[in-house]
């Protein structure tokens, strides 16, 4: 912080004005009246009047080198300041560029990998439907060849049939391996960091008639994926918003599990290992019991046609499981929804 | 031989189920899902059921923790066409619930049609015990 002027010799004006005055007082007293008042006696009837006159314009002239002195003080003082708010701007505009830039690549990289796991569910879908179909030409196949002599053209090419469906057989299992294993670095990370990098992507999609609570507790580190965690609070965030019709208040809770919460008895969960709990919870319209057995389900969607693909919590169970985590769903209809899950903690 | 019922929402995969257990000689039930297979479990009495897991109105995993329940000597087989959430995850909680075998589509139908026999033969021998 640069000191102003004005504050380092705020004294400066008032000293050379009271110098001139006084050095005018001196020049009247001992120059014009005692030294040369004979002369002036000679020259000029009205010595009084123009020493008196001298002598004025003298604390005059002190008076306005001080005022003087204090506007360039000022002057410099402002334009001081001014330099310093233009580096300060510069600095935030920087700052801001930054956090745009990074906030931009995080939306991609959110977005990459909502993608990525679409497409994933959705082979594993394609992958169900064509199993079945597969299935059957298989069978019916090999009913159709039972029936034929083993020497006949009929056999051979219904065994063609087959060796074409074992091929098909083959190309399922990649696409489910592809749905089953997608790759996903894992690093330690900082959850309440997490839910608040998340929070800030969506506070311009939350109405303002939504309000949004967070309650953490101290030092919880998971072994995850930031961005997969990302799409877990997007996805129920999201979810909460559409429930609440635009109004209603959003609770986020993390907390330190203790070993002896009889929520991991219920999950069957080691006591050696521990657990965070992180639990989101809205007023929104709730759901029933049919929906609330099959919400975590792949294409199950309650919304309007074209507003919800139905992937979006079959994603979040799938990213739950793979990070050995559980997730629990309660909900009743016209009380809200909460959604509590389970991590395992990191310790070191 | 045994009375089978069969659970499938295929229709495609039912029918040819369906064959391929009566060329076994085999009487068999159909069900296009959970819900009409507890309807029928309330009228016959199937020496076996064979299920598939992912169905609409009731799932296979709902019917057969519902079938374990009721009737607890029942022998059950679940098959299921994979993909989705996690089909492996499936058909082991199927069998956690009582299923006695699980199988994941497409299936070899020899392999099933042997797996009927021995359960059938084994629940022949724990009756006759």
């Amino acid at each position: 912080m640069i000191t102003p002027i004005s504050q380092q010799k705020p004294w400066l004006p008032y000293l050379v004005a009271g110098i001139g005055i006084v050095i005018s007082f001196l020049l009247w007293h001992f120059i014009l009246w005692h030294h040369i008042e004979a002369y002036l006696d000679a020259l000029l009837p009205y010595k009084s009047y123009l020493s008196w006159l001298m002598l004025l314009l003298g604390v005059s002239f002190s008076i306005l080198a001080g005022a003087i002195i204090r506007i360039i003080q000022l002057d410099y003082e402002r334009t001081a300041l001014l330099n310093q708010m233009q580096t300060m701007l510069k600095k935030e505009i920087a700052e801001r560029m930054l956090a745009e830039e990074s906030k931009q690549k995080l939306e991609v990289a959110l977005l990459q990998g909502q993608k990525l796991q679409a497409i994933g569910t959705l082979a594993g879908g394609i992958a169900h439907d064509f199993n079945n179909i597969l299935y059957a030409i298989i069978g019916y196949t090999e009913m159709l060849r039972e029936d034929e002599d083993v020497n006949s053209l009929k056999y051979n090419n219904l065994g063609r049939v087959l060796e074409a469906t074992q091929r098909g057989r083959e190309l399922i299992a990649r696409i489910l391996a592809f749905s089953r294993k997608q790759h996903h670095e894992f690093d330690m990370i900082d959850l309440n960091h997490t839910i608040e990098t998340a929070l800030s992507l969506l506070k311009p999609t939350i109405p303002a008639s939504v309000m949004v609570q967070f309650e953490s507790s101290k030092d919880i580190s998971i072994v995850g994926n930031q961005t997969q965690i990302h799409q877990v609070l997007v996805n129920i965030i999201n979810n909460a918003v559409d429930a609440m019709e635009g109004e209603g208040t959003i609770t986020i809770h993390t907390t330190h599990l203790p070993p002896d919460d009889p929520l991991l008895k219920q999950l069957t969960k080691t006591s050696i290992q521990k657990y965070c709990k992180l639990e989101i919870s809205d007023t929104g319209h709730g759901m029933d019991q049919a929906t609330m057995e099959r919400a975590f389900e792949p294409f199950f969607t309650t919304k309007e046609v074209g507003k919800g693909s139905g992937l979006g919590l079959s994603i979040v169970h799938s990213i739950i499981k793979e990070h050995k985590g559980e997730i629990l769903l309660n909900s009743q209809l016209g009380h809200g929804t909460t959604f509590t899950i389970l991590l395992p903690e990191c310790l070191s | 031989m045994a009375k089978i019922l069969l659970v499938e929402d295929d229709d495609l995969v039912r029918d040819m189920l369906t064959q391929v257990l009566q060329r076994a000689s085999h009487t068999v039930l159909c069900a296009t899902n959970g819900e009409e297979a507890t309807h029928y479990l309330q009228k016959e009495k199937p020496d076996l059921m064979v299920t598939d897991i992912i169905m609409p109105k009731k799932s296979g995993i709902t019917l057969i923790s519902e079938v374990k329940n009721r009737h607890p000597n029942l022998e059950i087989i679940a098959i299921s066409g994979g993909g989705r959430l996690d089909p492996t995850g499936y058909l082991d909680l199927s069998e956690s619930l009582g299923a006695s075998v699980s199988f994941e589509k497409p299936i070899d139908n020899t392999a099933l049609l042997m797996a009927i026999d021995l359960l059938l033969h084994s629940k022949k021998e724990k009756v006759g015990n």
